[in-house]
């Protein structure tokens, strides 16, 4: 079977050009000191390299053919000092290449993911979560290897092929050219294969995003796959997204290997039409014998340099197809929504995550706000809302009515597309992200632990928060379960916290929202999975702590939210009932309907 | 490798068969020109052997590409199968198995590991025959020359075998040391962009992308660590060479003194010796290839070596059809070292209605994930109609239950894709009819592609309540005899849950079901409900039963009760 997943990223649409390999270069660019030392060796070690038969010649002719054994220590140990050089500059050539390489690979990694933290989050509704994971990691190592290939000897390679040619035409010029008239077919081949070898490469990467979006997706639901008994159906699937990647490659594999054939076979050929014509010209007394074969041994020398490009060249298709779904992700622009310029003196700096607002809170306003999260599917219709310090309000009503998405506006985890949400006046895309979000503690409906410790899931890292972790957990009761446990706030927690109960789970990232001691307090369903004596206890534990604060909870439950200050319905988007609760059961609409369905007995 | 030792021989072949064109083409060269220095005996014109050398390197050509694409071609093949195999395991490997291993590390060996061991496979065994035709040709050549000074040349082999051996040992570290930082860059991205809205939410970008820079430093250190093994390798490798050489010229120049051995001959003979330094630095190559295919693959064998710890009885009871009969006798579990379940002792009768509740973490979802064997039965037993669960085959317990886990989790397929995932080949009524008991229909309608919308990863595009229904309706689609919802309301209004218990009631029929909740609303229709303290039954009986006791049921449902009165004074 053949689902119509999101994991379907065919060769990215966008083909970029020759620009590419510019921006690249603007990567490698600051290590240009350690590049050149790098360059600077290899004449050093050609040296090397050459000085050892020439050490060799004259053991031989000065030495041996003599019959003289004195002396022949010294050019022994000469020798030996070469090859040590030799190895030294080696050793260090390597070794600052891969340094370059390594930290043009850290660069371009940790851009990249800073950049994905800019993302909006719309970009990761539709993104799966293993695709960016190959973009962060095989996407980058191909580039790696580019570096441990040597590609930046190419400089040298292509400086020895120009000397080579300058030597040869000194030569002889005609010999020179029917040498050099096997050149047009080696561009032609290079330049045709790099349209097919980058289309080949381009599928590749493609199809081992999808293969790794589908595993992330589907060892995250391997105990669903195993509760249906469908195995064998995921495992058909994968055989196909895994059979499909392999024969993306197989057409890499080919014109790597013609290529390779091709540059071998050519420089042969090159050498039998200069035995052609050449031969021809011995003949005719135009040329000396001497210099045929010395012509030909020049060809050997020729072709030594371009076998060593090709070798480079598809190694390098492979990253620019790398490079290419790199710097498309740099390139989304799907940004979390931008600051608008202050209609007033906005308060805080840009950047400063820390900055309290010079004042506290006093009122947020939902005005007449639409919103849609696909074009015109408005989610919320003219949803218009008045907080005031310290008040508490409930948001009721059925689900997928809007109530979270009321929620992640506040955050701007997503931007109203008319109206506006104003705190204290100011339209919330006036005020930087972090001092907004700053001001706000979320509960989200679904928790997420991440692997690490309990202390690290309620403190998230922040030296704030983590001074208040005990007494955060305290507040929401999540103290009892914490210190039942062996290592307590030091426990271990596994992966989305796969080693803790849903309740538990939703008790400490409950706990992590008092932690960071936020003015505004968002409660989504925030004790859905908990016992109604846990969630009593909270309520307790809540008590002192809102003094101050202004809280919006959304809940189901309705003896949670019986002591609000406002209870909101939202029907289908819209705001279809407002008041206390007793208001709203005097007026026997929709919430009076669910109070009585839930307590009817 | 498995069946792939003829596509390698086959390479084999090809590639001496290459190598031969190109030893060839020298041959013809010679010839070639020894015809242009005495024309008279030559048994060519120039421009024929021009057209001999032209045909062999095209030969040469031809062959070098079967032989490459047979041998990379081979790599691969292996590199798909072994994707198979370690796919197939991981879809044997239980919940036990995977809360001890992060997504990204699995992600990370079947992706960087795999393409290490393909690298082994493929470029290194091509290099590896092609380094190993060349020496051949090369020693038999030197032997012809001069036996002892060949065994003179490859004096210093066995040193350098010796160090390299103590190299290759820590670049087998060194590389496996790579490939577990690589292991832990891969689970930071996927544990941020997984948290995504979280991160944002808590202005957790700035921290994330500094511990995220760590990793990437140590991932960093440990390629270079690498590195210089790997820099270190080139030169002994180099110098083996040329120490080689610097034997030859001692002993080879004292023969030449002595008369033994012809001038010329010690010059070709260092000219061949020459050929050996190519593939002797090709060698260190190919060994950095063994060694990270190594590491990487004793990586891989962690999973193909892993064992379940539900696994498929060996001698499989034949149950015929499971009817629903539920006995849990003197059941204890326990995740790690504390008990989660302690003695459980209970009975369900097939087509009962059974109610749990208990506080957070009391172990309710234990409970009921031992039914379809998420987690090992081993210490007591559990009965289904009568046959011990564990000599029950795995595939028919699961057919038999409908499991509706506390978190839900959708596929990033189609509504219908994501309710037909529990009955293949479900009809398009049967799958409306499953959503319509889920309570999804007035939803769907809202939906512009209904049915056929399109849920993001882990179904983030729904809302908490829609995804829950979707869950369920997969369940129930199933027909399961065994119904199990572990907190299936949670996320739901009341109206909704009102829609949703009335059209369950209807289905139920001769179900048995479970249903674990902390609001007591959906266990109205149980006949029996059981309370979950620590792990242990500390209540069991029918809502009026445990309302008389007047124990811990009875205080939920009086706080309960008692918010509902206050608020209608
Ligand atoms: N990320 C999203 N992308 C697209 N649609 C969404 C997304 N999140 C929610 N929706 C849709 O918006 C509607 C409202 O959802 P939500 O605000 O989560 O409802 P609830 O009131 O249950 O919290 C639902 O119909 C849901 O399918
Ligand atoms: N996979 C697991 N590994 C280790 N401990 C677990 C695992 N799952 C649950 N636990 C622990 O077992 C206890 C009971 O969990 P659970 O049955 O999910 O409780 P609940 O009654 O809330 O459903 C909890 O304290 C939880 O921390
Ligand atoms: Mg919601
Ligand atoms: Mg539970």
């Amino acid at each position: 079977m053949h689902f119509g997943g999101i994991y379907e990223d065919e060769t990215v649409g966008k083909v970029y050009d020759r620009r590419l390999m510019g921006r690249f270069i603007a990567y490698v660019l600051p290590y240009r000191r350690m590049l050149t030392t790098a360059l600077l060796l290899l004449p050093l070690i050609a040296a090397s390299k050459l000085a050892q038969p020439w050490i060799i010649k004259v053991a031989i002719d000065e030495h041996i053919v003599k019959g003289r054994m004195e002396g022949l220590p010294a050019l022994a140990a000469a020798f030996l000092a070469i090859i040590f050089a030799e190895s030294i500059l080696m050793f260090a050539q390597v070794y600052l290449l891969q340094w370059v390489g390594q930290r043009v690979m850290y660069d371009i990694r940790v851009q990249l993911f800073s950049h994905i933290q800019r993302l909006s989050t719309r970009f990761f509704d539709q993104t799966p979560v293993g695709s960016l994971v190959s973009r962060l990691t095989s996407d980058i190592e191909v580039l790696g290897e580019m570096f441990a290939a040597g590609i930046v000897t190419v400089v040298g390679d292509i400086l020895v092929l120009a000397g080579i040619v300058g030597i040869m035409l000194w030569m002889n010029v005609r010999l020179s050219l029917v040498t050099f008239s096997v050149l047009p077919v080696l561009i032609w081949v290079a330049f045709a294969f790099r349209k097919w070898m980058r289309l080949a490469f381009r599928q590749v990467r493609a199809r081992q995003a999808n293969l790794s979006a589908f595993l992330a997706e589907s060892i995250g639901g391997m105990a669903v796959v195993q509760l249906f008994n469908r195995e064998r159906d995921e495992a058909k699937e994968f055989r196909r997204l895994n059979a499909s990647y392999v024969e993306a490659n197989l057409p890499v594999i080919t014109w790597d290997a013609a290529l390779y054939a091709v540059v071998e076979s050519l420089s042969s050929v090159a050498v039998a039409l200069i035995i052609w014509y050449g031969g021809g010209e011995i003949v005719k007394g135009t040329l000396s014998f001497g210099s045929l074969v010395a012509f030909i041994q020049y060809i050997e020398k020729f072709f030594s340099p371009i076998r060593d490009l090709s070798a480079k060249y598809s190694i390098m298709q492979g990253a620019m197809a790398s490079l290419e779904r790199i710097f498309a992700l740099l390139d989304n622009d799907d940004r979390e929504p931008a600051v608008l310029p202050a209609s007033e003196a906005a308060k805080g700096t840009p950047q400063a995550c820390q900055a309290s607002p010079a004042q506290a809170l006093q009122s947020i306003c939902f005005n007449d706000i639409w919103f849609a999260y696909k074009d015109r599917d408005y989610v919320l219709k003219g949803f218009s809302l008045q907080m005031k310090r310290g008040e508490k309000v409930a948001l009721v009503g059925e689900t997928g009515g809007g109530k979270t998405t009321v929620t992640r506006l506040l955050s701007r985890l997503y931007d109203v597309e008319r109206g506006s949400i104003t705190i204290d006046g100011t339209d919330i895309r006036e005020l930087p992200l972090p001092v907004l979000r700053r001001r706000i503690g979320v509960v989200l409906q679904d928790p997420y632990l991440f692997s690490g410790t309990i202390a690290y899931n309620i403190s998230l890292g922040d030296p704030e928060a983590l001074k208040r972790v005990e007494q955060a957990a305290a507040v929401v009761g999540a103290d009892r379960f914490i210190r039942e446990l062996k290592n307590g706030y030091d426990e271990e927690v596994r992966e989305r916290g796969v080693n803790f109960s849903a309740g538990e789970r939703q008790l400490i990232s409950f706990a992590r929202a008092v932690a960071f001691n936020p003015e505004i307090l968002v409660l989504d369903e925030a004790t859905a999975s908990v016992d109604t004596a846990s969630e009593r206890l909270i309520q307790q534990g809540l008590e002192g702590l809102m003094q101050g604060r202004t809280t919006l909870v959304v809940a189901h439950r309705l003896s949670t939210i019986r002591d609000a200050d406002r209870i909101v319905v939202i029907h289908h988007g819209e705001k279809a009932e407002e008041g206390t609760h007793a208001e709203l059961m005097a007026a026997q609409g929709l919430y009076y309907r669910l109070y009585q369905l839930q307590f009817k007995d | 490798m498995r069946n792939r030792w003829g596509a390698y021989l086959l390479g084999a072949l090809l590639l001496v068969g290459t190598n031969l064109c190109g030893l060839a083409i020298p041959w013809l060269l010679k010839l070639a020109i020894e015809s242009l220095q005495s024309p008279a005996k030559a048994g060519y014109t120039p421009a024929q052997y021009g057209g001999l050398i032209a045909a062999a390197a095209v030969a040469q050509g031809i062959i070098r590409v079967f032989s490459r694409t047979t041998l990379l071609n081979a790599g691969r093949r292996i590199e798909y199968e072994l994707r198979e195999d370690l796919y197939a395991k991981l879809l044997t490997l239980d919940r036990t198995y995977f809360s001890n291993w992060r997504t990204g590390d699995i992600l990370s060996r079947l992706a960087n590991d795999l393409t290490n061991v393909r690298m082994l496979l493929g470029f290194g065994v091509l290099s590896l025959l092609n380094t190993v035709v060349i020496y051949t040709a090369s020693l038999i050549l030197l032997t012809r020359i001069s036996p002892f000074l060949t065994i003179c040349a490859v004096l210093p082999f066995p040193v350098m075998i010796l160090i390299v051996k103590q190299m290759s040992a820590s670049m087998f570290r060194v590389s496996k040391r790579t490939q577990e930082a690589l292991a832990r860059l891969t689970t930071r991205v996927e544990e941020n962009v997984s948290a995504a809205a979280v991160v944002r939410a808590y202005c957790r970008e700035e921290g994330e992308i500094e511990s995220f820079g760590a990793v990437c430093d140590s991932y960093s250190d440990a390629s270079m660590a690498m590195a210089k093994i790997r820099g270190m390798m080139l030169p002994v490798m180099a110098a083996t060479g040329a120490i080689g050489t610097l034997v030859i010229l001692f002993v080879g120049g004292n023969q030449v003194i002595r008369g033994e051995l012809t001038l010329g001959g010690f010059v070709a003979f260092n000219g061949y010796l020459a050929m050996l330094v190519w593939p002797t630095i090709m060698f260190g190559w190919i060994l950095n290839l063994v060694q990270r295919g190594a590491a990487s693959m004793t990586r891989l064998g962690e999973i193909l070596n892993a064992y379940p710890e539900v696994v498929e009885p060996e001698q499989p009871v034949d149950p015929g059809e499971i009817e629903g009969e539920i006995e849990y006798r003197s059941l204890s579990f326990s995740y790690g070292s504390a008990e989660m379940l302690r003695g459980i002792d209970l009975k369900i009768a097939r087509g009962s209605r059974i109610g749990i509740v208990g506080v957070v973490g009391s172990g309710k979802s234990t409970l009921v994930r031992m039914i379809p064997r998420l987690f090992p039965v081993a210490d007591g037993t559990l009965l289904i109609d009568g046959i011990d669960l564990n000599r029950l085959p795995l595939q028919r317990i699961r057919a038999a239950v409908g499991f509706v886990p506390q978190e839900t989790f959708l596929f990033s397929r189609t509504i219908a894709e994501n309710i037909a995932y529990g009955k293949p080949g479900a009809t398009r009524e049967e799958i409306e009819r499953a959503a319509k008991i889920a309570g999804l229909s007035g939803d769907l309608t809202r939906f512009p592609q209904g049915l056929d919308t399109l849920v993001g990863e882990r179904g983030v595009t729904l809302s908490g309540g829609q995804k829950q229904r979707v869950s369920i309706a997969r369940a129930l689609i199933k027909e399961p005899s065994i119904l199990i919802l572990d907190d299936p309301l949670s996320a739901v209004d009341a109206d909704t849950e009102e829609e949703i218990l009335s059209a369950l009631s209807g289905y139920y029929g001769k179900r048995t079901v479970l249903i674990v909740s902390h609001r007591l609303s959906p266990l109205r229709n149980c006949d029996r409900i059981i309370v979950l303290e620590q792990g242990s039954i500390v209540e069991e009986g029918s809502h009026a039963e445990l309302l008389e006791l007047g124990g811990r049921y009875a205080a939920i449902h009086r706080e309960e009760q008692l918010k509902a009165e206050i608020e209608r004074l």
